[in-house]
């Protein structure tokens, strides 16, 4: 793990050093906050994003430095790549019932790594470690880019959030638009076990999008396990069905799912519902009701979430949230500020 | 009642004339493709075309063309696609490239094989491939 830890961040440093070598502002395309930058005229782009958070509970509160990412992506003729290293938690300040303790957490993660071949406008494979494309909130699941400072329930508890291996993607664009996602993995997870939901050896998935105008539905189902290949455990199963409707000033975004086993239920259900509503250029007001009952957890909970987002630009964001749980002692505010770069 | 007549008419006349046409223009070997294609190309949600690497290019985003183009091809705002290109910029992917002129549009899509543009149409569009028209109403 130590070596595997030198490894990326001797990955990470080369890949610093580069951008402080090389980057420049081309005069013909000046840097765009939130749109990354070019270094030189390589087919390298970089960027990033940063995420700061407050939560207070009834007996807990906790500051963290949440995210600190750095992104490397470019594509030469049907090749592309993505590189994603991340800190997460960097610095973790946690009270309990008058009792503070600080975490510094310098674990660099590989949040992505993954190289596509691009077949035609139809197909399209890639290899590497990647965020599964199940549902839509899991596509783009940073803080900078959703509309709360927390994630549902439904996000965490059904699908491993992260992929390494293989995947298929077929796509017609004709007229309305099919896409077919063939989620492939059978072999050990890139970077620690502890960083994705589910520690997982082997994940295979098929998702199915339909998109009409502005509307968007998906389904997918797929089978994981988790812990080393060769070790016998629990294959789950899981079931999802997502819709996103946006237009210019609200969007409307679902998801429910269920997990089980061969046995029994593992999850008998979690969903959400949310809308965004774009009351003026720069704020939204967000609403979203959860619901999930895990049976492995021994835990159901309904959850109202009223949130508030001020974008002074986009890539800018700060949020304010307030839970409303059954289970009472789940109650929280939260607060963040992230920022792309 | 005349009176009436003559304004109807004075007005569906300033209408017509005010009507502006464009052109998304290629080269004459790029593949024909459905609007809904057009806007995968444009959105770099598919760069190739039946084999054919496509280079999308787009005028300067104050231009008033531009902004015609996204409302009646894209079907999004400005913010909307401000939007749109920070969550690709997460995605690894890059907005079209962008040029000053129409004319700049002509010469590129001229030489450059796969490269497609949006110009009006009163410019020299018999030398490209028509891919698609527009009309904006001012």
């Amino acid at each position: 793990m130590i070596k595997l830890q030198k490894l990326y961040s001797a990955v990470f440093i080369l890949f610093l050093n580069s951008s402080i070598v090389f980057a420049q502002n081309n005069d013909t395309s000046p840097y765009i906050l939130g749109n990354g930058v070019q270094v030189a005229s390589l087919p390298l782009y970089l960027g990033g994003y940063v995420s700061l958070q407050y939560k207070n509970k009834e007996n807990s509160k906790s500051y963290s430095l949440d995210d600190i990412a750095f992104l490397g992506y470019g594509h030469v003729n049907k090749f592309s790549y993505m590189a994603e290293f991340e800190f997460h938690n960097l610095y973790l300040k946690t009270s309990t019932n008058g009792t503070s303790k600080v975490q510094h957490n310098t674990f660099l993660h590989v949040e992505r790594l993954y190289a596509d071949y691009t077949f035609n406008e139809n197909y399209m494979v890639r290899f590497g470690k990647y965020n599964s494309p199940v549902g839509f909130w899991n596509l783009t699941p940073i803080n900078v880019l959703r509309d709360t400072t927390s994630n549902p329930y439904s996000s965490l508890i059904i699908y491993p959030k992260f992929t390494t291996g293989l995947l298929g993607q077929y796509v017609n664009y004709q007229h309305n638009t099919v896409q077919i996602d063939v989620i492939g993995q059978y072999n050990a997870n890139l970077d620690d076990d502890t960083y994705n939901n589910y520690s997982v050896d082997e994940h295979f998935g098929l998702g199915v999008t339909y998109t009409k105008n502005d509307l968007n539905l998906k389904f997918n189902v797929g089978s994981f396990k988790e812990g080393p290949l060769h070790v016998k455990s629990k294959r789950r199963y899981y079931a999802l069905v997502s819709l996103l409707y946006e237009k210019e000033k609200y969007k409307v975004m679902g998801e429910f799912g269920t997990q089980k086993s061969k046995e029994s239920l593992i999850t008998k259900y979690a969903g959400y519902i949310q809308t965004t509503y774009l009351f003026a250029k720069k704020h939204a007001a967000i609403v979203r009701l959860e619901s999930y009952n895990s049976v492995e957890l021994s835990q159901k909970d309904n959850i109202a979430i009223v949130g508030y987002t001020y974008r002074p630009l986009y890539p800018i964001a700060c949020k304010v949230e307030y839970q409303l749980h059954s289970v009472h002692t789940e109650n929280q505010v939260l607060f963040s500020f992230s920022m792309m770069f | 009642m005349r009176f009436f007549i003559i304004t109807v008419l004075f007005l569906f006349y300033c209408n017509i004339v005010n009507a502006k046409e464009y052109s998304v223009v290629s080269s004459k070997n790029m593949p024909m493709m459905t609007i809904n294609e057009l806007r995968a190309l444009y959105l770099k949600k598919i760069i190739f075309l039946k084999d054919v690497k496509v280079i999308p290019l787009n005028l300067s985003a104050n231009s008033k063309i531009r902004r015609s183009f996204e409302k009646n091809i894209l079907h999004m705002s400005e913010n909307q696609l401000k939007r749109y290109w920070i969550k690709e910029h997460y995605l690894g992917k890059r907005p079209p490239i962008m040029l000053e002129s129409q004319r700049a549009v002509q010469k590129f899509v001229h030489r450059v094989n796969g490269a497609i543009g949006y110009i009006e149409n009163t410019q020299n569009i018999k030398m490209f491939k028509v891919l698609y028209q527009w009309k904006d109403e001012e």
